[in-house]
């Protein structure tokens, strides 16, 4: 049993935090100054796989790991379409996922974004002209940004989401 | 391959010769990979099955090949049976055979999959609905056939209620259903899950998949060999490299491509630094799902440094690219290496400092303890795997049953648990990341010297391949003709452990599914291909 009076009383323990990246922080920084402009503070994001091999949403689940932390940045991912700003579509649209990929964007409230990631979004990658897929993301859906890769790193997804935000901002 | 042979002698060939009779010695043969294979008829198949079945031969995979000669197709049931693998051959001329999944169930996806891929109809099976083929398909539509050329396919846009799926009906008082997916809240693939539920506790599971189909086997037809090692590694992202393992054996043995040992101690660091970072995943997955942020953190932050380690052997975070027929593309360097294992001296001091934390906690043990159970006399009936099955009590691990490459040399320790519960699978693989660290070790301390990638060239014949991926063992079969792959068919250990969890999860709440979910850690993209 924990005494509730020792929480008040025992000296605190805090520690330096055990990781740090510096090509990460600076680009937070850059993330944060767009996302504060001109996304009200936040960035809510809802991730869409439809038809991944999985790789891609590992390493956009790794952006909430203690290395990148990209909630202290203003990026949030949310778990229904209709609190997000913008979709992440990833894998190429497979026939089995199409009806529920399209009603998953038809959720989301406008103005939104949509962003392809991985190379299978982008174009369909390996498995373009098959029968099992309609190709990249842009098949149905409107996309606004590309971010190729197989999978493409952490790093690589979030220096693509500056350059929504900023074309997002040129658009106004 | 002498080394399979002296397996496959045993348990396999005896009971074939107990069931079918002195005369199936000279039809016995014997696959490049060491595995019993026989030829049977109809009426045979039919009566033997049960002899079988009260053997305890367990079925691995079942899937179907179109046929030498154009017409018709061949069955093939592989079995494991103490130690030793065994190929039931069923030639069948109109797309029509018996189905065995009330005997066997592991027999059930496969007959589904059979059906929907080629169009063969399984007399007497109790589920005969579509299972990789959604409504969006167009009726008679069978991808595998080889009268099929890839191409795109119209799709139904809309589907009318009443061709709607339909789920298992449970009804009575007070049951209501509780639908998720395919797209679930999280960072996660696409499934659809349908719970029945009395009050809080689920009463019935039923979960449907293959939402992420994207045609891998039939990606494969027809192409040069070494280019479809891309494609194997697509199979699931996190066992990329298991999976070309497996696909690069089958080539290698078909072909009798002699890998050099330094490829193959390349081969098993990845193999093994994979494990890790896949059970990393999980156990930190599994601590998120009962809310312990703080052992959840710790092992993600492991996690993320083994990705970087990966990326500073292979160039990709996710070991893509190296491994092909042959051996490896590219030789890691000795310093490499070395710094690898320096880095898994300090991996280890922190990894059990985070564990001892978790186990620590009466609060995760409390969620973790009794939750999700699953008994073992559902192993062998649904061929649960890996990690999943030894924390039920199952002692197989292809790498100790079957050894391949290297492990003949560096056996890795299977350390059973009985409990089958969520505590019992986090606590195998935990137990697992220090085995793999081990062997990553003994392997780069032994390293021999020499070349990486054999030159042989890859030859016309069919070869069956077993590898223990991450969540247990995968299977694959790989045919080629005129120098291009004919039949690449993929079972992944994830195609056998999904029907576990509907027998994981009645009994338990609802709230308590994503910690049992992801303590099985079930590859969706793996299954539906």
């Amino acid at each position: 049993m924990v005494n509730a009076l020792s929480c008040l009383v025992k000296k605190k323990v805090t520690g330096t935090l055990p990781v740090r990246d510096e090509e990460i922080e600076n680009l937070g920084r850059e993330i944060r100054r767009e996302i504060d402009t001109r996304f009200g503070h936040s960035l809510a994001i809802r991730e869409l796989d439809a038809g991944s091999d999985n790789a891609a949403e590992i390493e956009i689940n790794n952006l909430s790991n203690a290395y990148y932390d990209v909630e202290r940045f203003g990026i949030t991912f949310v778990a229904s379409p209709r609190h997000a700003d913008v979709l992440i579509v990833t894998g190429a649209i497979t026939c089995n996922m199409a009806i529920a990929a399209q009603k998953t964007y038809d959720a989301m409230p406008s103005p939104k974004f949509v962003v392809a990631v991985g190379d299978d979004a982008c174009d369909g990658g390996i498995y373009k002209g098959t029968y099992a897929v309609l190709g990249g993301a842009g098949k149905i859906l409107p996309v606004d940004l590309k971010i190729p890769g197989n999978p493409p790193t952490p790093l690589q997804i979030l220096t693509g989401l500056l350059a929504l935000m900023r074309s997002a901002g040129k658009k106004d | 391959m002498a080394s399979y042979d002296v397996r496959t002698g045993n348990a396999a060939t005896a009971a074939v010769i107990e069931i079918f009779g002195d005369t199936a010695h000279a039809r016995i043969a014997y696959g490049c990979g060491g595995e019993c294979t026989i030829s049977v008829s109809g009426p045979e198949f039919d009566r033997a099955i049960p002899d079988f079945a009260v053997r305890n031969f367990v079925l691995i995979a079942l899937f179907a090949t179109p046929s030498p000669g154009g017409e018709g197709h061949v069955l093939r049931y592989v079995f494991s049976h103490g130690g030793s693998i065994l190929v039931l051959l069923r030639e069948i001329a109109a797309k029509r055979a018996t189905s065995i999944a009330t005997i066997f169930p592991s027999a059930t996806w496969p007959e589904r999959e059979c059906r929907d891929m080629y169009g063969i109809a399984f007399e007497g099976a109790f589920d005969t609905r579509h299972l990789v083929l959604h409504e969006c398909y167009p009726v008679g539509f069978y991808p595998l056939e080889k009268s099929f050329a890839n191409a795109p396919v119209t799709r139904l846009k809309t589907v009318n209620p009443a061709d709607e799926y339909p789920f298992r009906n449970v009804r009575g008082d007070g049951v209501y259903q509780v639908p998720v997916g395919p797209v679930h809240a999280g960072i996660i693939e696409p499934g659809h899950f349908r719970f029945s539920v009395i009050g809080e506790t689920v009463f019935n599971l039923e979960i449907r998949l293959f939402y992420t189909h994207r045609g891998i086997e039939k990606l494969a037809e027809g192409r040069n060999p070494i280019e479809c090692t891309k494609i194997a590694e697509a199979v699931s992202g996190d066992e990329s490299a298991s999976n070309a393992t497996a696909y690069c054996m089958a080539l290698e043995r078909l072909s009798g491509i002699a890998v050099p040992d330094r490829a193959w101690h390349i081969r098993t660091i990845l193999c093994e630094s994979e494990r890790i970072c896949s059970h990393l995943g999980d156990l930190s997955g599994m601590l998120t799902d009962v809310a312990f942020a703080l052992g959840a953190s710790q092992f993600a932050v492991l996690r993320e440094e083994i990705f970087r380690e990966h990326g500073k052997l292979t160039g990709s975070r996710f070991l893509r690219g190296m491994i092909c027929p042959g051996g490896v593309t590219r030789d890691i360097p000795d310093g490499t290496l070395a710094g690898y294992r320096q880095y898994l001296g300090r991996f280890k001091k922190e990894f059990r400092t985070g564990l001892a934390i978790v186990l620590s906690t009466t609060s995760v043990i409390d969620r973790f303890a009794q939750t999700g159970i699953i008994r073992k006399n559902i192993l062998g009936p649904l061929n649960v795997t890996g990690p999943v099955a030894r924390a039920s009590g199952s002692e197989r691990d292809v790498r100790v049953d079957h050894p391949y490459g290297i492990y003949d040399r560096f056996v890795p320790t299977p350390r059973p648990l009985s409990d089958g519960d969520v505590l019992a699978r986090f606590t195998v693989k935990a137990a697992e990341v220090l085995d793999s660290l081990s062997l990553i070790e003994k392997a780069i301390a032994a390293m021999p010297s020499g070349s990486v990638r054999g030159t042989d060239p890859v030859r016309d014949g069919a070869a069956l391949a077993l590898v223990e991926g991450p969540r247990g063992e995968n299977l694959c079969w790989v045919e080629v003709r005129d120098e291009k792959i004919f039949r690449y068919k993929v079972r992944t250990a994830s195609y056998c452990n999904w029907l576990a969890i509907e027998h994981a999860v009645p009994g338990n709440i609802i709230a308590d599914f994503p910690v049992i979910n992801k303590s099985l850690n079930l590859s969706y993209a793996g299954t539906d291909l």
